[in-house]
């Protein structure tokens, strides 16, 4: 379907400028040297694939652990919570105690966060994504 | 270009005849390299950028769904190359309100006068933002047919139509000689509106 820009008016001038470009020869060797190129590219071995069914048992069991994790500290944080309210000298040393291995834990889940945020990063700009 | 000969083409391929990919650059290497030209107006960079498109289409024959033709797929392909490579090393250019607009007597040289005068619009489109500057420079290649520039980008020909008029707005803008008829182009003290391409 042609345009319906009205080429006759005040952009015709422009469009005979732009639509009125010379053709492009490519150079004599262009063809051979994709051709080579895609050889070597047909040559070369196939990327292996991400062995996903023997990584699956791996995925599942840290998946479990994370939310193992993420219950135990609601957990704790409530069974404190309750406590608080008991008694305030308990609260103090039993909530500090309880969030400090969790404060250690989510740290060390926004590390883990970051590094594979950065891999990504970088695999991409290298064109391996 | 036959759509026949493509199809045959890239059944040889996929089932492992390396060298029947040599027909599909033999028909397309113009088309493309062509293509690229227009995205970047450097012949070396051209020809590495089709290149580049070709041993993509390579990896991705296996993708074409065949629900659009072969030229489609393939000009899809490149187009989304060229973009990439532009924005991973943007063409460099002469700010165009620095390009000296031809000047001198319009009798003589007129055809040279011209031909300058022809090539500062063309390098003009290198300098719209990467929105306009795509609809433009496909526009052309295509022929002046939406259609096919909206199925190149994948975008709807309403979008690219409206990219293609502020595009040409901005051009217009740019050139207001060319608006002009009979204006002569030699000698001409127009000089350009600075902010319009910025």
């Amino acid at each position: 379907m042609k345009s319906n820009l009205n080429p006759n008016t005040d952009q015709g001038a422009i469009d005979v400028i732009l639509g009125g470009e010379e053709e492009l020869i490519p150079s004599s060797g262009f063809l051979a040297a994709t051709m080579e190129r895609v050889r070597d590219e047909a040559a070369m071995p196939k990327s292996i694939p991400f062995p996903w069914l023997r990584a699956l048992p791996g995925i599942v069991i840290a998946l479990a652990a994370l939310g193992w994790c993420g219950f135990e500290m609601v957990h704790l944080g409530l069974t404190d919570a309750r406590e608080i309210s008991i008694t305030q000298l308990r609260m103090a040393a039993t909530a500090g105690r309880a969030l400090e291995p969790a404060g250690w834990v989510a740290a060390a889940l926004a590390v883990s966060l970051l590094s594979w945020l950065f891999a990504r990063r970088v695999a991409g700009r290298s064109g391996l994504l | 270009m036959s759509a026949e000969e493509d199809l045959a083409d890239v059944e040889r391929v996929l089932v492992g005849e390396v060298q029947a990919f040599e027909g599909i650059v033999r028909r397309w290497q113009g088309p493309l390299v062509n293509m690229a030209w227009r995205y970047c107006r450097d012949r070396g960079r051209a020809e590495e950028m089709a290149q580049e498109a070709f041993l993509r289409a390579w990896r991705g024959l296996a993708g074409w769904r065949r629900e659009s033709s072969f030229s489609t797929w393939l000009f899809a392909l490149a187009a989304n190359v060229f973009r990439s490579e532009l924005q991973r090393f943007p063409t460099v250019n002469v700010p165009l309100e620095d390009a000296a607009e031809p000047a001198g007597p319009a009798t003589q040289h007129e055809g040279l006068a011209r031909k300058l005068s022809d090539d500062s619009v063309r390098r003009a489109v290198l300098a719209l933002p990467m929105r306009y500057r795509e609809p433009v420079v496909l526009y052309y290649f295509h022929e002046m047919d939406v259609a096919a520039t909206a199925r190149t980008m994948e975008l709807p020909e309403g979008t690219v139509k409206a990219r293609l008029a502020r595009g040409r707005e901005l051009l217009r803008k740019r050139f207001p000689h060319l608006c002009e008829e009979n204006t002569p182009l030699v000698g001409s003290t127009l000089r350009p509106e600075k902010e319009v391409l910025q």
